[in-house]
């Protein structure tokens, strides 16, 4: 490089200056092309079903996948937004995820700081029983559960869907109870010294200062109830009460391998998950960060 | 883990300052506890008890009838499971699950701590990186399985369109015994690499800085910094990332129903599947909970070994 060559050497081992930066710049670049090329694959599928579900079925056979739709042709999105059954199932997954959420987070606070910060015989032996069936693989409940819900005639029902989550789960339990616990206790027994009942200190002290892991618990359920899809497969089979990770899977089928309608009605079902990322992305990496560590 | 103690000194004091224990309770007053805790826990007691430890008793009793869910159960003792140690499609259905396991977590591990890697550096920009390659984690399992499935189409599909780039007719990907499951555990690669990573970083941003200043000057290579400092620091993250991926990879089940049914043929008959259709496909209860069972012991086993393995190495408390 002639650069190298009219810049002296002021130390033999090191290289000059402008050669250096040079390097320094190469070394930027080749990194974030890297970390770019490496986004490109993690988001590929997105952008791969966003340009498929702008194209009629038409297009999207003549053109390459990669090749953006040439106008936004909004057919496809038509076709299911109006097709009543779609409506029904964003409807149904909302109501049921909705209600397990609500449940699952108010259920789990309660618990959570009753073990975090009530004393009562047997809570350290209860508290034990509930982190035990975290170990307790999905599928060993499925059958029983089915079994329990044919029993009490209530397969086919909203209820079945969120009743098994909706009374709290030992999962988001532990957690809140972890951040209870790291909570300062001196404000807690300075308000039971000016004799605030159980309530009151859970309503306006606690829950207040515990905001980050509730949000956490929220989300955690709230993804879960809009992911969940064994269980409800299993335990609806009706058009009227299903939901939509199950009439997704059924799509290809359902649409006769027209891929445009496919992609389409897989991405409004993705949607509002991609919304709550967008908006609590910073606090879903840090919290997922907080409770893999902790678990 | 020490990495927990490092990271949030806040929850190992607060550890003893829960409410003290005293073994000197008059039983009057311990009623009158368990009357204030009672509102707060009965109701995910009654939760946990109606849906887990219930149901757990449930498949037990279960694993030990033969029941179609319409006629009464009939009591066959250890048929069920003799018949799954005599019939051979569990054992394949479990070894399809393994080598599903195979080919989905070393992968998805060293992706994960390559990409840590790659993130920890203290340069602009990293947070939106990290937002993006979280980013598949957060997206419904069935419907990034059906993009996919597109995505993988033989005439149409990204990837064989790509390769024709290139010259290559790519084969039927999803069609082919030989392909179908590697497919499918990249897909899930795909999805959980960029979470797994959040691990590692909260791991890498524990160990100190020093440890790699001095080996530098002690004239440590890249390569052995890495195996002897980064590696063994990292043990207590890489034991909780096996644990819960491996327990996850075991009961995959989404992305097999909506990619491949199981197929073709059996490639992707993974145990979990297997247990839904006998289940509800088959009305084959009886073997279904017995299945079920066998997966759990698996589970278990597989974690313990692991457990065992990473307590057995040396361990650095560096809090």
């Amino acid at each position: 490089m002639a650069a190298t060559t009219l810049t002296p050497t002021r130390r033999s081992t090191a290289a000059p200056a402008p050669l250096k930066k040079t390097v320094r710049i190469l070394k930027y670049v080749v990194f974030y092309g890297c970390l770019t090329l490496i986004a490109l694959v993690f988001l590929a599928p997105y952008v791969i079903a966003f340009f498929g579900a702008f194209k009629s079925e038409a297009n999207l056979f003549s053109t390459a996948p990669w090749s953006p739709p040439h106008s936004l042709y909004t057919g496809n999105f038509k076709t299911i937004l109006f097709s009543d059954d779609f409506i029904r199932y964003l409807g149904n997954t909302l109501l049921v995820t909705c209600a397990l959420t609500a449940g699952q987070v108010t259920f789990g606070v309660l618990s959570a700081y009753a073990f975090a910060r009530l004393e009562f015989p047997g809570r350290d032996a209860l508290f034990a029983v509930y982190l035990a069936t975290l170990m307790v693989p999905n599928v060993v409940t499925i059958v029983p559960l089915y079994t329990m819900m044919r029993q009490f005639h209530l397969t086919n029902t909203y209820w079945a869907i969120f009743l098994p989550y909706v009374l709290g789960v030992p999962y988001t339990i532990f957690l809140m109870r972890q951040y209870f616990r790291s909570l300062p206790s001196e404000v807690f027994a300075a308000a039971r010294v000016d004799g605030c009942s159980e309530w009151t200190i859970l309503t306006r002290i606690l829950i207040p200062m515990a905001k980050p892991i509730i949000v956490t618990a929220t989300l955690i359920a709230f993804v879960f109830g809009w992911n969940n899809f064994l269980w409800p497969l299993i335990v609806t089979d009706s058009n009227a009460k299903q939901v939509l990770t199950v009439a997704t899977a059924g799509l290809q089928s359902a649409f006769n391998d027209q891929w445009n309608l496919v992609l389409a009605a897989s991405l409004v079902s993705l949607v509002p998950l991609l919304v709550i990322f967008a908006v609590f992305q910073k606090h879903i990496v840090r919290s997922l960060q907080l409770t893999g560590v902790n678990r | 883990m020490h990495v927990t103690a490092l990271r949030h000194s806040r929850t190992a004091t607060a550890a003893q300052d829960g409410p003290p224990s005293r073994k000197h309770r008059t039983t009057a007053g311990g009623a009158r506890r368990l009357g204030t805790a009672a509102p707060f826990v009965l109701p995910s007691l009654i939760g946990v008890a109606a849906f887990l430890l219930i149901p757990v008793v449930i498949v037990l009793v279960l694993s030990f009838v033969q029941w179609n869910f319409l006629t009464p159960p009939r009591w066959v003792g250890l048929a069920n499971f003799s018949t799954i140690v005599r019939h051979d499609h569990v054992f394949h259905a479990l070894l399809i699950s393994a080598y599903y396991v195979l080919w989905n977590i070393p992968f998805q591990t060293v992706l994960a701590l390559a990409l840590a890697m790659l993130l920890v550096r203290k340069m602009p920009a990293m947070g939106v990186f990290r937002a993006l390659y979280v980013l598949p984690y957060m997206s419904t399992p069935v419907a990034m399985a059906v993009v996919w499935s597109w995505m993988f189409n033989a005439q149409n599909g990204l990837i064989n369109h790509l390769l024709l780039l290139v010259g290559v007719h790519g084969p039927d990907w999803l069609g082919s015994t030989s392909t179908a499951l590697p497919v499918v555990a990249m897909v899930n690669t795909w999805q959980y690499a960029g979470y797994n990573m959040l691990f590692f970083l909260a791991g890498l941003l524990a160990i100190p800085p020093q440890l790699y200043e001095s080996a530098s000057i002690d004239g440590a290579s890249a390569f052995r910094r890495f195996t002897r400092i980064t590696l063994p620091l990292l043990n207590s993250t890489m034991l909780f990332v096996l644990v819960t991926d491996i327990i996850g990879s075991f009961q995959i089940f989404d992305t097999v129903y909506v990619m491949t049914q199981g197929g073709p043929g059996n490639a992707t008959n993974v145990v979990n599947y297997q247990i839904y259709q006998t289940a509800f496909q088959n009305f084959d209860v009886g073997s279904a909970a017995a299945m079920s069972l066998v997966l759990f012991a698996v589970i278990l086993v597989v974690t313990v070994i692991q457990f065992r393995f990473f307590r057995s190495r040396i361990t650095y408390e560096i809090a």
